[in-house]
């Protein structure tokens, strides 16, 4: 289990408008094994910190550290599971040789936990194992993407809005696996969302991003237990968060 | 429901998106040629146009026929030559294509050379190129390697840089190197541009080894549609431009085939 560690970054870009100041001095520390989940409004950066993190992007100044390591080298060590928005399946391979494609890549520092058969299993895509992506539906091709990302045994998920595009009752579903399959492996997840909801049930804290340049605004801790099925409760907590994201104090 | 019945049922989908041509169009079309030529015949016994201007299909295939031999002679020449040209071209255009992607700044120093070359002339290149290399294989290889290269490059380069920018970075988040990104996601995202490439090339592939017979060899269909065209022989060089626009289009259709095949998640 890693922690992460954001210190100091800053993040800028250039544009033909002139510079854009996403982060100035952002520091962030998420506990190893946690779930934690940015809530922010769009444009705000989430993503960037994310790649940040990913180290598919260098901040302009400060470091991100994931336990004793650079993101770079965590990613060499093949820790990272990285899950974007899109499933990004290659179309001319099976739904087993798209799983299989994470473990053909950069294969010296793997250590993969499961089999491709297991994971197969554990995400509910047996019986798929020989079909193509466009013969599936779009949860079916978020579930191959997110066997594929579990299938190197990463310490940390970088999780991108991943089903932010499914309609409402297949996220339900595949949220309540994520969860199963977290406390199985007991990653440390950094998850991006819109959706306070989904905040206010998955994340052991909360962290809401708002502002140019982005700061934190406020932190939740939500203590209740799991899995999370009193929508009273969760709907309490999404509304705090709301309230944050509006400029009232967490 | 079983995941089986499933599968079939969306295979069944697919095969029906697929199947290309409306009906009439599709009983119509293998008739348009034939048609084509029986007008052809018809206008010119019926106008009695002289055979030394426009010869009648019946006369072309008829020569085609009586000297089946040696015109099968003429045409593998050619062929090989548009095979070898076609390759070497090929090649090297997947050689820059590929190292373009390692080095992307190569992209910007090649092609205003690529341009130039391809912005001369071929009429003006063949009988350079037989004054170098002579009569032999080598000018008619040259020749059609020019030609193909182009188009080959433009669609290589276009194929692998049109990968899902997601994908992309999914590879990168998993520390791919170049190679692997190459292997596993550029190469198979370009491979249905090679057939791409190979329906322009083709083509272009015969007519470069033509015109470079035509400035000197001693076979093949360029030189056979020369010296008829000295003779004004008409029925010989039409015979011999028949089996060229033959050669090309079976070529064409095995280049569309291809790419079907290989592209078919596509469809």
């Amino acid at each position: 289990m890693l922690e992460i560690r954001i210190l100091h970054v800053d993040q800028t870009f250039s544009t033909p408008q002139g510079r854009w100041v996403v982060f100035e001095d952002l520091n962030l520390e998420i506990p190893p094994g946690s779930f934690s989940v940015i809530v922010g409004p769009s444009g705000c950066g989430k993503s960037t910190l994310l790649r940040i993190v990913a180290g598919l992007l260098r901040p302009t100044a400060g470091q991100v550290r994931l336990g004793a390591f650079s993101p770079e080298e965590a990613r060499a060590a093949r820790w990272i599971g990285w899950m974007g928005q899109g499933p990004a399946l290659l179309p001319w391979r099976t739904v087993e040789g798209n799983i299989r494609l994470a473990l053909e890549v950069n294969r010296r520092s793997l250590r993969p936990t499961l089999s491709i058969g297991e994971l197969i299993e554990l995400t509910g895509l047996s019986g798929f194992e020989r079909a193509y992506p466009h013969m599936l539906s779009g949860g079916m091709q978020q579930r191959v993407a997110l066997a594929r990302t579990l299938a190197p045994g990463p310490r940390v998920w970088l999780m991108d809005e991943p089903f932010a595009a499914l309609d409402a009752l297949t996220r339900e579903q595949l949220l309540e696996e994520v969860e199963r399959l977290w406390q199985r492996f007991r990653a440390t997840v950094l998850w991006v969302t819109h959706d306070l909801h989904e905040a206010a049930r998955l994340a052991d804290e909360v962290i809401v991003l708002a502002g140019r340049p982005a700061r934190i605004r406020a932190r939740f801790s939500i203590p209740d237990p799991r899995p999370r099925q009193d929508e009273r409760r969760i709907g309490e907590w999404a509304q705090r968060i709301r309230q944050a994201l509006a400029g009232g104090a967490g | 429901m079983s995941s089986r019945v499933l599968l079939q049922a969306s295979a069944r989908l697919i095969i029906r998106t697929a199947r290309p041509a409306r009906g009439w169009l599709r009983i119509a079309l293998p008739f348009a040629l034939p048609a084509a030529l029986l007008a052809w015949e018809l206008t010119v016994r019926i106008l009695r146009v002289p055979v030394y201007l426009v010869p009648p299909p019946s006369r072309i295939f008829a020569v085609l026929w009586s000297e089946r031999a040696l015109y099968l002679q003429a045409a593998t020449v050619t062929l090989g030559e548009a095979i070898a040209g076609l390759a070497l071209g090929m090649g090297i255009a997947l050689g820059l294509a590929v190292a373009a992607t390692f080095y992307p700044p190569l992209e910007r120093a090649v092609m205003p050379l690529v341009l130039l070359l391809k912005a001369i002339p071929l009429v003006a290149i063949a009988p350079i190129l037989t004054l170098w290399f002579g009569f032999g294989l080598i000018p008619k290889v040259l020749m059609t390697a020019l030609l193909t290269f182009y188009p080959a490059l433009v669609s290589w380069m276009t194929g692998l840089q049109a990968v899902d920018p997601a994908a992309l970075e999914l590879m990168r988040a998993w520390n791919a190197s170049d190679w692997e990104i190459l292997r596993h996601l550029r190469w198979p995202s370009a491979r249905p541009y090679t057939f791409t490439a190979l329906k322009t090339a083709i083509p272009l592939a015969f007519i470069g080894a033509v015109v470079a017979e035509w400035t000197g060899a001693s076979g093949g269909l360029g030189r056979a549609m020369w010296l008829a065209q000295t003779n004004l022989d008409m029925p010989r060089l039409f015979a011999a431009a028949f089996l060229l626009a033959a050669m090309s289009l079976t070529g064409y259709g095995l280049a569309a085939w291809g790419e079907r095949r290989v592209a078919w998640w596509r469809l």
